[in-house]
Order: structure tokens, then sequence, then C-alpha cells
């Protein structure tokens, strides 16, 4: 007697295998519990792409323009002139001077014609303060002169006269031997503004804490006695 | 957010093979049906990792044997016995066969019993490979192992399932 399974060769085991083993179908409940299981999407937004290019391209072009915009002035003369004054000093800070090291007596005449300030006295430098360099500077539309200093700690101290009138506030002025001249702060600097005749003259450094105001003090008292502007014309 | 709508239904397309996959894995309805479902949540979980253009029945395979191997191969089925000291895995699952005559429906059986009794590697083997006609390349992807391996494999459960089918010949 042949069995039912003798002789199966690997080719008609495998056509068995296709033709006769039992495939099981899934149950209908089983496809229903899966397309219940699906999460539902998230509905499509076409305006949100557009609408993120637009605004990354917009904050682009502003991070561009930034510095060029025009800045937030003051409305008060005085404090115009010390911040411009003060960016004139940080950008010495930063850059350094234009004309550094180029200040001789011969020179003098003509920086007087080009700034409009004359000095009939100068500090040319003494134990404390060095001189860095003297310029011509264009601070709130006023032509004036910028003369730099570096003190012992290698601090940069920058006087500034400008022909120009100013009004001080009593509130602001700090006694120095017989000078009264106003302390004024901007962008965590400390300033001089005092009047020379007719002449608007300033001091700006970086030492702006209680500690340092003897120093700044001192300063002050230096380029006060030492230095004498005068309007050129 | 919910996979491609098209990857949704491409992989529901082959619903029927992974459920017949999952119940000769698991020997168990309600255990297939759990398995199929699990197969499906991370399918569509993770489709975004499915490279297009290669054969997605295969992917879903492999992610069906692998989640059997993770949460069901634990309960070490093998030595389930139920009452009648008959080992649960021998009783065939075959329900809805053609029933044209009887020696017809005994073949089915037997085939499908012989089928239940062989190793996990060599059922899988002879399920994808000759059921499901995929090819040796896919096989090996699904089993994670080399093309070599699958045909060794098969050779070898086409002579384990002979020998089981001689067995019941002879009873």
């Amino acid at each position: 007697m042949t069995g039912r399974y003798d002789d199966l060769s690997d080719e008609e085991l495998g056509r068995r295998l296709v033709s006769e083993l039992p495939r099981h179908a899934a149950p209908p409940h089983l496809a229903r519990a899966i397309r219940a299981a699906i999460p539902a999407r998230a509905p499509r937004l076409p305006w949100l792409a557009p609408t993120v290019a637009a605004l990354a391209t917009a904050l682009v072009l502003a991070l561009f323009f930034v510095p060029v915009l025009p800045r937030i002035v003051p409305a008060d003369p005085t404090e115009r002139l010390v911040r411009a004054v003060v960016s004139e000093h940080t950008r010495v800070v930063m850059w350094g001077a234009r004309r550094a090291g180029e200040v001789a007596p011969a020179s003098l005449p003509e920086l007087t014609r080009e700034t409009g300030v004359a000095l009939a006295r100068t500090l040319a430098g003494d134990d404390q303060l060095t001189l860095v360099g003297a310029e011509p500077i264009y601070v709130d539309r006023r032509r004036g002169i910028a003369i730099h200093y570096r003190d012992a700690d290698g601090h940069l101290v920058s006087y500034i006269a400008v022909p120009a009138t100013v009004t001080i506030n009593d509130r602001d002025r700090v006694q120095i031997d017989r000078w009264r001249p106003a302390l004024l702060r901007d962008s965590g600097f400390a300033t001089w503004l005092w009047r020379q005749g007719e002449v608007a003259c300033l001091i700006v450094s970086d030492r702006v804490s209680e500690s340092e105001m003897d120093t700044f003090k001192d300063y002050f008292k230096r380029l006060r006695v030492a230095t004498e502007p005068l309007p050129a014309y | 957010m919910g996979a491609d709508p098209d990857f949704e239904r491409d992989a529901l397309a082959h619903l029927d093979a992974l459920y017949n996959f999952a119940l000769y894995l698991t020997r168990s309805a309600a255990e297939a049906d759990d398995l199929v479902q699990e197969t499906y949540r991370r399918a569509l979980r993770f489709s975004h990792r499915f490279r297009p253009g290669t054969h997605l029945r295969a992917w879903l395979f492999q992610i069906l044997r692998n989640t059997f191997f993770t949460f069901y191969r634990i309960r070490d089925r093998e030595a389930a016995v139920a009452e009648d000291g008959v080992p649960d895995w021998d009783v065939p699952m075959f329900h809805d066969a053609p029933d044209d005559d009887g020696r017809a429906t005994e073949t089915h059986m037997d085939l499908e019993r012989a089928m239940r009794r062989l190793p996990e590697e060599f059922r899988t083997v002879l399920l994808l490979a000759e059921v499901e006609g995929l090819p040796l390349e896919e096989v090996a992807r699904v089993m994670s192992c080399p093309v070599g391996t699958v045909k060794s494999r098969i050779f070898r459960a086409k002579e384990r399932l002979r020998g089981i089918l001689r067995d019941y010949d002879t009873k």
C-alpha cells in the first residue's frame, strides 16, 4: 500500500503547501479595529508654509537693516550731545583713534581749521594720562575736537570740545574744587560736562563706579586746568 | 500625526497575509488578532522609516515577526498542554477548508498540523518562501539571516515536514 506522502519531492511539497495549506483570512472586526486605531491626521494648513517663509524673510531683512535704521535719540539737546560723545568714545575704544600719535604742535593749526576749535592750551600728557591722539569729530551735527588719553590702567579717557550752547541741570552738578561740572551717565559710561566760554567740554570714561569717582574727578581737574579750548571762528 | 493615507491603504492590503502568518506563529486566533494589531500600530507609527520602492509586504512581515519575538515568544507556548493531554498546537486551526471530499479535508488538516509542529524558523521560512512566494532575499531580510541560511532552512524544513506527514500516513 502506498501512502499519500510517500515519494513527495521538494517541488511537489512546495506545490501542496501553496494549494492545500489552509490560509486564514483576517476576520472583519480586525480590519475595523486597525482602522479605528489609526490616529487622525492633523488638518493640513496650506497657508502655514508661505506665512512662515514670509515671516522669516521679513526677519532676515529687518536684521540686515537694523544697523542703518535711525536710532531713537533723546529729545533733550544736552542728553543728545552726551549720547553722541559717548558713541564717539566707544568707537575709539573699539577701533582706535583715526589719527593716533599725530598730535604735535605743528599739526594743531590744521586741527583747528578742520574742527573750528582752537586750543590755547592742551594737556600733552602727565604721570597719569598719556596722550593717544587728537582728531576732528562730528557729533550731534556739530564739528568738534576729540583728544584721547590712556590712563595708567590702560583705560581710554576722551576729552571732547564742541562749540555749542548746552543747558546743565543744577541737580547733576558735582563740586570739584572751584568747578561744578555735571556728572552724566549714558550707555555704561560716565561723562563730565561743563561750559568753558562758548565751548561745551566733555570727558568720557568707563570709570563709573563710586570707588573710581575720585580718580575720575582727578582726571577732570587735570584736563580742566591744562586745556583751554576756544571757538576758532 | 498619522501615516500617509496611501501608505495606510497599501499596508492594509496585506492584512490577510499578515493574519495568516500571525495565526501560524501564535497558534491562537485571539493572539493573532493582537499581534496583527500591534504590527500595524508599529508600522504606521514608523511609516517614515519605510523606503518607498522596497517590498512593503516583507517589511510588514519583518515587523510582525519581531513583535512576535518581543511579546509572544516569552510565553513559551511550546509547553502548553490541553486538559486531554494533547499539546494545543497539535489541534488543527482549520475550519473553513473546501469540503469537496473527506480525503482532501484530511490532507489540509495534515498539512496544517504538520506545519504547526515545525520549529518556528522552519515554519516561517516555508510560509514566507513557499506559501507567500517572497523572494529569498526578502525572506532573508525578514529573518535577519543570509540567503544561504534561508535555502538550507527550506531544505531542512521540507525534510522535517515530509517526515511528520509520513508519520500521519502510518497512523
